[in-house]
Order: C-alpha cells, then sequence, then structure tokens
C-alpha cells in the first residue's frame, strides 16, 4: 500500500472538518425540530420529590436559547455558533498540547 | 445526565471535584506527550460533532428522554486523556453558557460523562481486542460503547443515591432508575460508536493508528502501511 504523504493528510484533514462540521450542523437542526423535548431520567425522579435543581450562576443562554430570541430558529442559531465556538476552542488546545516536533 | 445544582450533597460535590481534578491533571500531562499533530483536527471536530449531538433528545423509557454522550468515540478514537480533556470542554461550556449542569456538580458531570463515560469504553475495548486479537472489533466497540453509558448512569445515580439528605430515594432507586432508563441510550451510543469507528478506520487510517484502543490491531497497522 501507498504511504500517506503529507499532502494528501492535509485534503483527508480537510475533507474530515467539511463533513463533521456539516453533519455538527445536521445535528443542531434536528435537535431543535425534532428532539428537543427533554425530560431526563433524574428531572423526573427530582420532581417526584420536589427536589428543585436552580443553578447558581446566571448562564447567558439558559436552555439553549436566545433571551428575546425563544424560537427553534433562534436555538438552531445558537447551537450552530456554539458548535463552531467549540471547535476553536478545542483546535486551540488541541494545539497548545500537541506533541512538539523533535 | 447533567446534574444541577441542588441535587448533590456537598460531601458528594467535593469528593467528586477532588477525583476529576487528579484526572484532569493527569490527563492534561498524557495527552501533552502523547497528542499527535493528526489527531488535532479530528479532536476539534468529535468535540464540536458531539456537542452538537448532546442537544439531540430521544424519548426512551416512561416518557423520560435521554441524550448521546460521545464518551466512547472521543475516547476510542482520541485515546482516553485526549478523550477527557475534549468532554470537559464540552461540558465547561454546557455549565457556563447555557446552564445544563450546575457549576459545583461540574465535578461529578465530568467524572461521570468526562472520565467514566471515556475511560472504561477506551480501556475495556483494549483489553477485548487483546484477548480476541482483533476479531469482531465493531462488536466490541457496541458492547465498549454501551457498558461506558452505562457504567456512567451508574456514576450518577450512585451520587444522587449518596446525597440522600437532598435527593431522598437512596441508591436502590436512584442506580436502577439511571441504568435502566440509560441502557436504551447506551444500545444507539453503541450503533453510532461502531459505525464512527468503522468509518474513520476505512477513511482516516492514519488518525486511528494513534488511538490506544485500537494502534496495535492488524488492520489499523496494515492500512497505515
Amino acid at each position: 500500500m501507498t504511504k500517506i504523504n503529507r499532502e494528501s493528510i492535509k485534503n483527508l484533514d480537510r475533507n474530515t472538518l467539511i463533513v463533521g462540521l456539516a453533519v455538527a450542523v445536521i445535528f443542531v437542526v434536528i435537535g431543535n425540530l425534532v428532539f428537543a423535548y427533554a425530560m431526563e431520567t433524574l428531572d423526573v425522579k427530582a420532581e417526584e420529590l420536589e427536589v428543585t435543581g436552580e443553578n447558581i450562576l446566571n448562564a447567558p443562554f439558559p436552555e439553549y436559547v436566545i433571551p428575546g430570541f425563544e424560537n427553534e430558529w433562534g436555538g438552531i442559531l445558537l447551537g450552530v455558533v456554539a458548535t463552531l465556538a467549540i471547535f476553536a476552542v478545542t483546535l486551540g488546545i488541541a494545539n497548545l498540547l500537541k506533541k512538539k516536533k523533535e | 445526565m447533567h446534574i444541577p445544582d441542588g441535587f448533590l450533597s456537598p460531601t458528594v460535590s467535593i469528593v467528586t471535584f477532588i477525583v476529576t481534578i487528579v484526572f484532569w491533571a493527569i490527563s492534561f500531562m498524557k495527552t501533552k506527550n502523547s497528542l499527535d499533530e493528526r489527531q488535532v483536527p479530528i479532536m476539534g471536530v468529535l468535540t464540536a460533532l458531539f456537542f452538537a449531538a448532546q442537544m439531540m433528545n430521544y424519548p426512551i423509557v416512561g416518557g423520560t428522554t435521554g441524550h448521546l454522550l460521545g464518551g466512547a468515540s472521543l475516547g476510542i478514537i482520541l485515546g482516553p486523556y485526549a478523550g477527557c480533556i475534549s468532554m470537559t470542554i464540552i461540558l465547561v461550556l454546557q455549565s457556563l453558557l447555557f446552564g445544563d449542569g450546575g457549576i459545583t456538580a461540574l465535578g461529578a458531570n465530568v467524572l461521570n460523562m468526562g472520565i467514566i463515560g471515556v475511560f472504561i469504553p477506551a480501556f475495556l475495548l483494549l483489553a477485548l481486542n487483546k484477548i480476541s486479537k482483533g476479531k469482531d472489533l465493531l462488536a466490541w466497540v457496541f458492547i465498549s460503547a454501551f457498558a461506558g453509558d452505562v457504567a456512567a448512569a451508574v456514576s450518577a445515580g450512585a451520587q444522587l443515591g449518596f446525597s440522600v439528605p437532598t435527593f431522598q430515594y437512596g441508591l436502590s432507586v436512584a442506580v436502577p432508575a439511571m441504568a435502566i432508563n440509560h441502557s436504551v441510550i447506551g444500545v444507539i451510543e453503541g450503533v453510532v460508536t461502531m459505525v464512527l469507528v468503522g468509518a474513520l478506520l476505512k477513511l482516516r487510517p492514519d488518525v486511528m493508528s494513534k488511538s490506544p484502543s485500537l494502534k496495535d490491531l492488524p488492520i489499523v497497522q496494515e492500512s497505515n502501511t
């Protein structure tokens, strides 16, 4: 088999990024339009016990919505921006952590 | 599976934070010595992908919903240490930006989803591959991912069960409830992980050859030569 050269790895990386981020955007859209309703097991058990889980910090986008723009399109916009932000943050951290070339 | 503030007792919060901080330190040190340049783009993509995947809530048992964790894929593809860092990034941003998971429960949430949900699939797959000498790889991937999800749910149930003053059900109710309901998600996680690992073995053998769980397998070594 042929050894993968540097140029082909760059192409593979670019394809991986495009496909991976496209699938992530599709997940965000489906998550907001189809699978948005959330009632997790621990939420049900907490409701049965009348335990309230109020977070200490005031998150800027509680429940994945933009305050004042509480519909699925706002959720999609926020989800896509957050997904790209997480991608960028992870790339930054991974670049700092990667093995240095000898 | 994200535990908010107010569900856990202070003792459980503190203990889980201590365990998590130890794993963070180990994971950063190990990743610094082992993360290959070729893994960097895939680490970014997978972290973004599973953040997005966690936004989809599937109906499971008795009107409840659950979401994919992604820990198995991160642990198997990137290795458990880089996988732990990836899941930590997701959980920290979810907590700070979206209020999904409390800040006092961050240690517990990282322990469940970023450590147990990542390390168990990665090490279980490594062990199963050694025993089977690489045969039936994707079946072992499915089992490892399923086990990781159920273990994470059992851990979350145990933390709630030990927080009796706040969460009065105790272990006998909290653990089975979490384990049974999340075993359904475990099946979906298993299938997704199997598909992703299978696809990357074909399309990116150069990246998969860096995975500690897979690098010794003949299929990975052959396709990367």
